[in-house]
C-alpha cells in the first residue's frame, strides 16, 4: 500500500527535513510532524515524513510478545 | 512481443533476450555465435576471443569515471571473462553536432588511460558527427579481440551443482550512481561507480586456479539478471544467501527509498565467478587483495534442484525466488 | 528471563494446529513483504494469507489510466506520476505505450516534486496522478496547497484517492482477522479498527513491515484467533498512535471531501474516495481540461476483481501466467509489485510446481 523508509532528520529548516536513510539523503516534507529536531526518526512516504518512530522494532516486537 | 521497440528492450532483462532471439539470432545465427561476453574463435591455431559494446550513458560523466573510462572497461571486461588477455581495440565515435571539444578530450583522456592501464592497444577507429539533437552528446562503441590464455576454458555454460557463486565486490553501485547523477529523484548518497578494468583481477584469479567454470562481467541487469542467465544456460539451480550479498550503505539507503533491488542495480566492474566449491576460498583471498575486489564474497552455491531458477534465502532463514529480471526500472513508491 | 519460556512469534506460528485460519494481509506492501522474506513457507497449511485490496495501483480502475492518456496524448499535459502507473493496462493502452508515442510522462518520488516541476516549467501544463490510500493523500494535499500559494496555473491533480473504512465494510466476511496497514493507521489513528471489532465483529492487528513485525503480528492474530473473542491489537505502535497524526487528517479535511469511487473489481463503494473541495477546484485536472467521463473497458478475461476481494487466487485465473505475465500485464495485480498476481508470479513458483 504504502512503503515507508525510516529515516533520520539531518537537519530542518522551514518545514522541510533533509533525512538520511543508510547514507541516502533527501529533503522532505516535514510539515505534518510537530517540534521534530535532527537525530529524531521519521517514517516516510511519497516525500513526506508521515509519522515519527519513537522505539526500534526488535524492542516493539519483543514487548508485544511477552504481553500476548 | 508488442510491435514496437521499447526502452524495456534495452533494459538487459528479459525483453532483450526476447529481442536478440526474435530478431537477431533469428537472422544471424552460426555455430560461433555467442551467448557468452564474447565470441571465442580458433583462427590458425590461436585461440581468440572476440567482442563488442556500445555505450550511450547519460550523464557522459559521473562520480566514479565518464563514458571513456567505461567504453574501454566494459570490452575489456567481456574479453577478461573469457580468460583473453585483451590484445587491440578499435573505437568508433557518433559524436553530437555543438559537443564541446574539450569534453571530447576528457573522454578522450580517460580512454588513453584506462587502455594503458588494461595494458591493450588502441589500433583502429571511426569518427561520425551527427546533427543536434539526433544523438545525445556522444556514443562509443569498442570492438576487442584478445588472446585466451592456455587452460581457460570459462561459459555460461559451464556452471556445475556446488559450484560456488562469488562476486567481486558490492553489487549495484554503477547504476546507482547513475541514477544519482541523472538528480531525478532528489536523492544525494555518497556512491561512485564501480567502473573498471578486470583483467588484472581476472589474471590474479587465473594465477591461483585455472579450474573456474564460468567468469561473467555483471553490467546493465545488474548480478542478478547474470545469475539468471548462467541458471539457465548450465541448468543449474542457484541459492543465495541475501545476508551475504555485500551492498554499500548509500547504494542500499537509495534503493531502500526508491524501491529497488540492488542485485538488479548496473555494475561496470564486477565479476560474477562460478568456482567448484574447494578453490573458493583461495580465490576469494587472492580477489580481497587485489585493488578491485577488496569487498569480493562468496554469495551462494549452485544447486542440481530447481534448474533455471535462482532462489534466496532470506533473513528468516526461509526461501523464496529471486525475482526474475523485468524491465525497466521503475521506482517504486506506493 | 521467566522461568516457563515463552514460545517465539515464530515458535507460535510454525506449531499451530487448530482449524483453518484465514488471514487478509491488506496492504500491497505487506504482500510484497511477505513473498520477499519468505513468510509464506513456514506457514502451516492451516493458515492461509489472501491478499487484499491495498495496492492504489490495482484497485485503480482502467478509467482513470484512460484519462491520463487523454491528458498526456490529447491535452499535450506532462503526467507525473509514480513509477508504479507506467505499465498498468489502459482501454487501449498504458502510459508506457503514450511516451513511446511521445507524451511527456515523468516518473516523480512525491507529489511535491510535481509542483517543482510545474514551477521550472511554467510553459507546460503539469498534472500529477493522485493515487493511494489515507497514507499518500497528505501528500497530495500538501502539493495542492503548494501550488495555490505559489500561484500556479499549471498545476492540476487527477484524483483516484481511496479512504479505507468503507471497504473494511465491504470485505467482512473475506477473512477471519485483518492484517491492517500500519502506514494507513499512522494517519488514521486505531479507532476505526477498534470499533470495527468492537461493533462490527471484524478482527485484526495493525502490523509493521519489518520481518520480526510481520511475524509478531501473524502469532498475535493466530494466538487471539484461538482465544476466539472478537478483537484488536496495535501491533505497531513505535509509529501508530491511536489518534494518527491529526496535522495530516486536518490538512486532508480542508482540501479534499468524500465522494463515492469506483475500484477495480469492487465496483464503485459509496464514500469510499476524496476528491478536491470546491475552493480548490481548479487543481482538479477533470476541471481544469473538462475532461468527459470515461468509461474504461477493463480485459474481460481478467479476474484482478475477484483476486482483490480474496474470492480466487491468481493462479485460478486463466491467463494467470500465460496471456498474463509481468512482462507482458493484462491486469493491475500483474503489475504493480505490491499486485497479488506479480507477487504470486515472481515469487510463487516454487509452490506451484
Amino acid at each position: 500500500m504504502c512503503v515507508g523508509l525510516p529515516a533520520k532528520v539531518v537537519t530542518l529548516k522551514n518545514g522541510m527535513a533533509v533525512v538520511d536513510a543508510s547514507g541516502a539523503r533527501r529533503e522532505v516534507s516535514a510539515e505534518l510532524l510537530d517540534e521534530l529536531e535532527p537525530g529524531d526518526y521519521v517514517m516516510v512516504h511519497a516525500g513526506i515524513a508521515i509519522a515519527r518512530i519513537t522505539e526500534e522494532d526488535k524492542s516493539e516486537t519483543d514487548r508485544i510478545m511477552e504481553e500476548i | 512481443m508488442s510491435k514496437k521497440v521499447t526502452l524495456a528492450h534495452g533494459a538487459g532483462g528479459r525483453q532483450t533476450s526476447e529481442l536478440i532471439d526474435q530478431v537477431f539470432k533469428a537472422h544471424f545465427a552460426n555455430p560461433e555465435l555467442t551467448s557468452d561476453d564474447a565470441a571465442v574463435l580458433t583462427v590458425d591455431g590461436a585461440k581468440l576471443a572476440f567482442t563488442t559494446d556500445g555505450f550511450i550513458v547519460s550523464p557522459a560523466e559521473f562520480p566514479g569515471g565518464n563514458i571513456g573510462k567505461l567504453s574501454i572497461c566494459g570490452t575489456v571486461n567481456d574479453l577478461a571473462c573469457m580468460g583473453a588477455k585483451p590484445l587491440y581495440l578499435s573505437c568508433a565515435f557518433v559524436i553530437e553536432e555543438g559537443f564541446p571539444m574539450d569534453k571530447l578530450e576528457e573522454i578522450v583522456t580517460a580512454m588513453e588511460k584506462t587502455a594503458a592501464e588494461a595494458g591493450v592497444k588502441i589500433v583502429a577507429g571511426d569518427t561520425k558527427v551527427a546533427g543536434k539533437g539526433q544523438v545525445d552528446g556522444v556514443f562509443i562503441t569498442t570492438t576487442g579481440i584478445g588472446r585466451i590464455q592456455e587452460g581457460m576454458e570459462t561459459s555460461g555454460f559451464k556452471a556445475k551443482p556446488k559450484d560456488a557463486v562469488i562476486v567481486s565486490g558490492d553489487v549495484g553501485r554503477h547504476g546507482c550512481t547513475i541514477l544519482l547523477a541523472r538528480n531525478e529523484f532528489g536523492i544525494e548518497a555518497d556512491v561512485t561507480s564501480d567502473c573498471a578494468p578486470l583483467w588484472g583481477t581476472v589474471k590474479t584469479m587465473m594465477d591461483t586456479t585455472k579450474n573456474i567454470h564460468v567468469i561473467r562481467d555483471a553490467t546493465r541487469g545488474g548480478v542478478g539478471t547474470v545469475l539468471y542467465e548462467i541458471a539457465e544456460q548450465s541448468n543449474v539451480g542457484i541459492r543465495l544467501n541475501a545476508q551475504d550479498i555485500p551492498v554499500a550503505d548509500g547504494v542500499r539507503g537509495v534503493c531502500g527509498m526508491l524501491g529497488l533491488e540492488p542485485l538488479y542495480l548496473a555494475c561496470e566492474g564486477r565479476l560474477v565467478i562460478f568456482a567448484p566449491k574447494e578453490e573458493a576460498p583461495a580465490l576469494l583471498e587472492t580477489l580481497r587483495q587485489g585493488k578491485y575486489s577488496a569487498n569480493a564474497a562468496i554469495i551462494g552455491e549452485v544447486t542440481e534442484d530447481m534448474p533455471g531458477r535462482v532462489v534466496m534465502r532470506t533473513e528468516i532463514g526461509a526461501e523464496t525466488l529471486l525475482p526474475p529480471p523485468g524491465g525497466e526500472l521503475l521506482p517504486r513508491i506506493c | 528471563m521467566q522461568e516457563t519460556k515463552k514460545k517465539s512469534a515464530r515458535e507460535i506460528i510454525e506449531s499451530y494446529d487448530g482449524p483453518k485460519l484465514r488471514i487478509m494481509e491488506v496492504c500491497g506492501t505487506h504482500t510484497h513483504e511477505i513473498f520477499r522474506l519468505g513468510i509464506r513457507k513456514i506457514l502451516p497449511k492451516q493458515i492461509e494469507l489472501i491478499s487484499g485490496p491495498g495496492c492504489p495501483v490495482c484497485v485503480t480502475p482502467v478509467g482513470f489510466i484512460d484519462e491520463a492518456v487523454m491528458l498526456a496524448l490529447e491535452h499535450h499535459a506532462t503526467v507525473c506520476t509514480f513509477g508504479d502507473l507506467i505499465r498498468v493496462p489502459g482501454t487501449a493502452k498504458s502510459l508506457a505505450v503514450a511516451r513511446s508515442e511521445g507524451a511527456r510522462v515523468q516518473i516523480v518520488y512525491s507529489p511535491i516534486d510535481a509542483v517543482e516541476y510545474a514551477r521550472k516549467n511554467p510553459k507546460e501544463q503539469v498534472v500529477f496522478l493522485s493515487v493511494g490510500f489515507e497514507t499518500t493523500t497528505p501528500a497530495s494535499c500538501l502539493a495542492v496547497k503548494r501550488a495555490k500559494e505559489a500561484g500556479l496555473t499549471n498545476f492540476s491533480i487527477l484524483t483516484a484517492n481511496k479512504t479505507m473504512p468503507n471497504a473494511y465494510r465491504t470485505l467482512k466476511g473475506s477473512a477471519d482477522a485483518f492484517l491492517y496497514p500500519g502506514h494507513v493507521n499512522a494517519i488514521t489513528g486505531t479507532q476505526l479498527c477498534e470499533e470495527l471489532a468492537r461493533d462490527h465483529g471484524i478482527s485484526g492487528a495493525v502490523t509493521g513491515f519489518t520481518a520480526s513485525e510481520i511475524m509478531t503480528a501473524l502469532a498475535v492474530v493466530i494466538t487471539k484467533l484461538q482465544e476466539g473473542r472478537d478483537f484488536f491489537v496495535n501491533c505497531y505502535p513505535r509509529v501508530v498512535t491511536k489518534q494518527g497524526s491529526k496535522s495530516a487528517q486536518t490538512i486532508m479535511e480542508e482540501l479534499m471531501e468524500p465522494c463515492a469511487s469506483e475500484w477495480r473489481g469492487l465496483g464503485i463503494i459509496p464514500n469510499s474516495g476524496v476528491r478536491l473541495r470546491e475552493a480548490y477546484i481548479e487543481y482538479d485536472a477533470r476541471e481544469h481540461f473538462h475532461l468527459p467521463a470515461v468509461q474504461g473497458k477493463p480485459n474481460p478475461a481478467c479476474r484482478c476483481g475477484e483476486v482483490l476481494q480474496g474470492k480466487c487466487k491468481p493462479s485460478d485465473c486463466k491467463v494467470f501466467g500465460k496471456g498474463c505475465t509481468p512482462l507482458h500485464p493484462i491486469g493491475a495485480c500483474m503489475v504493480s509489485s505490491e499486485g497479488a498476481c506479480s507477487a504470486y508470479y515472481q515469487y510463487g513458483g516454487m509452490e506451484n510446481e
